[in-house]
């Protein structure tokens, strides 16, 4: 026991050693690979976010809103909705009032309140919203939707769906994981060399002590700790820079794209939490076999 | 504190006919990737409390010979044995505990300039026994053995090359080797030095561990007629026990 702290304690005040006397080619290595982490990190959390919004899309594609005249009695708008329910092509009839749109509308980001105050009275229509049972039929109903003469003309857009949006979306998907993982794979190889080439000097900077070591006859295992450990050190310093520019670019990015484009993607806290944790965890297995691989050679005294 | 306290009993001289020797080789043969032969079927027995001069021109073989003992280099064919245990198919996980049999001094003393004298001596420990218990008390009687008792907190380049040498010496000895090897110790120092690093040997050896020493200071090998093995080319030409540098009536220019 008293053995084992005591080579824990030589393990890490020498990789301690190796990390500052070799100072500025470790802080160069761990801002590289803490660029390449960010990369990484960048995309799945890019590859997330398009996800998160095709999801949401998707959800909405089945769905068309027929925004209503405000003069119509609720008797004209019940016939219609149940006009709409016999229908075998609507899976479900829904009526959103002027004031559920407004609450809708700003659980979407959108601040009304003024617009409201100014007008002295809510701008948003009223929608019957349908739900259809096979999105190849979006197109046919939403025209004889547009063509009724119930639907308000004035705000330019009758009836709201957007198929085309998710076929984009998909593609940016598909494209996101497969440029993202060929560039993670590239990149982590790149990471893989410059942790090799940090040790390797770190090596050379001990080459006397490590032959010393071996001389005297220290087992493989003592002499590759202390570089395994400022793998393992530089890898998780690497990530952690890396996965605080991510998270703080992710809130700042969707703070500007709920307002700006009103995407209404909710921020993903715990998402994000995992995303942090795998960047450590892939810095440090990276940052120490890294090390493995590069002090391997220098072992054969 | 008396030298006989602190090192192993010691032992005869002369070894017991029936004595199995510490270290053996048997047929032994090295070449380089090169196609470089540089030892030739070599045959050598050396005993427990052996003092050995392995002399010969620089390129004979001595340096590959140190190397195939501590297995830094593997025999191309032969078998060698240290304390009965073949060496030549030893796995790599076992080698440490080999190489901790052996003390070790090279020309170049290779020391940490970063450490202290009593730091460089007890880097011998803390690699090979962490956490051993009275460290600074082994440290400091090693220094006391080899004269350095007072140089504890120098740095090797606040010392003499004879100095530095010694500290060498300590780190082989501290943790108490059964064969003390030195490649060249003298081969950097004065002629009045080098004879202060052979008595020290000498002293070393009188308590019981075997000696190896490769040289090619022909002044102290013929002060100490002690058992000469002579390489050239790569083979044993020569074996006395009480030799000299070169062979009775051999002379050189």
């Amino acid at each position: 026991m008293r053995g084992l702290l005591a080579s824990v304690r030589f393990a890490l005040v020498a990789a301690g050693q190796n990390f500052t006397r070799n100072l500025a080619v470790s802080m160069a290595g761990v801002f590289t690979m803490g660029l390449i982490m960010l990369l990484v990190g960048g995309t799945i959390l890019l590859t997330h976010t398009v996800d998160a919004i095709l999801n949401q899309q998707e959800a909405q594609a089945d769905e068309i809103h027929i925004y209503l005249q405000d003069s119509l009695s609720m008797r004209t708008i019940a016939d219609y909705e149940q006009r709409f329910a016999h229908d075998a092509r609507v899976n479900g009839v829904s009526f959103t009032t002027k004031d559920q749109a407004v609450i809708l509308a700003q659980q979407r980001g959108l601040q009304l309140q003024s617009a409201i105050n100014t007008l002295g009275s809510n701008p948003l229509p009223a929608s019957i919203d349908l739900h259809v049972r096979n999105l190849n039929d979006l197109t046919q109903l939403n025209s004889v939707a547009k063509s009724l003469p119930i639907v308000d003309t004035s705000s330019g857009s009758a009836t709201d769906y957007s198929p085309h949006v998710i076929p984009v979306l998909k593609t940016v998907i598909t494209w996101t994981v497969w440029v993202g993982t060929i560039l993670s794979i590239v990149l982590g190889v790149i990471s893989l060399v410059i942790i090799m080439n940090t040790i390797r000097t770190a090596v050379y900077i001990r080459r006397t002590e490590i032959e010393i070591m071996k001389l005297v006859g220290a087992g493989d295992w003592f002499v590759r700790w202390p570089f395994i450990l400022e793998g393992v050190f530089g890898g998780v310093l690497a990530a952690a820079f890396g996965a605080t520019i991510v998270a703080l670019a992710y809130r700042f990015v969707l703070d500007q794209a709920n307002t700006q484009a009103f995407l209404g993607v909710s921020f993903d806290g715990p998402f994000l939490t995992a995303l942090v944790v795998l960047l450590v965890v892939f810095g440090a297995a990276l940052g120490g076999f890294g090390s493995f691989l590069g002090i391997r050679r220098f072992l054969h005294v | 504190m008396s030298l006989a306290a602190v090192m192993p009993p010691e032992v005869g001289q002369r070894p017991d006919p029936g004595q199995r020797p510490v270290i053996s080789f048997h047929g032994v043969s090295k070449t380089y990737a090169n196609g470089t032969e540089a030892i030739r079927d070599v045959d050598l027995a050396i005993y427990q409390g052996d003092f050995c001069f392995v002399v010969g021109a620089s390129g004979s073989g001595k340096t590959t010979l140190v190397r195939l003992l501590i297995r830094e280099e593997a025999a191309s064919s032969g078998r060698i044995f240290i304390d009965g245990h073949e060496t030549t198919r030893m796995s790599r996980r076992r080698l440490p505990k080999l190489r901790r049999k052996f003390g070790i001094v090279f020309q170049d003393y290779k020391l940490l300039p970063k450490l202290t004298v009593a730091q460089n001596v007890a880097f011998a420990l803390q690699v090979t026994r962490p956490g051993q218990r009275h460290m600074k008390e082994k440290v400091e009687e090693t220094l006391w053995i080899v004269g350095l008792e007072d140089k504890l907190t120098k740095f090797p380049d606040e010392l003499s090359g004879g100095e530095q040498q010694r500290v060498a010496i300590a780190r082989a000895l501290v943790h108490r080797p059964r064969i003390f090897l030195a490649d060249e110790p003298t081969g950097n120092l004065d002629p009045d030095t080098s004879w202060g690093i052979v008595q020290l040997l000498l002293q070393i050896n009188h308590r019981g561990t075997t000696v190896l020493m490769a040289t090619h200071n022909r002044e102290i090998v013929d002060l100490c007629r002690r058992r000469v093995i002579a390489i050239d080319s790569g083979r044993v030409v020569r074996d006395e026990a009480e030799g000299g540098y070169l062979r009775e009536g051999e002379a050189t220019i």
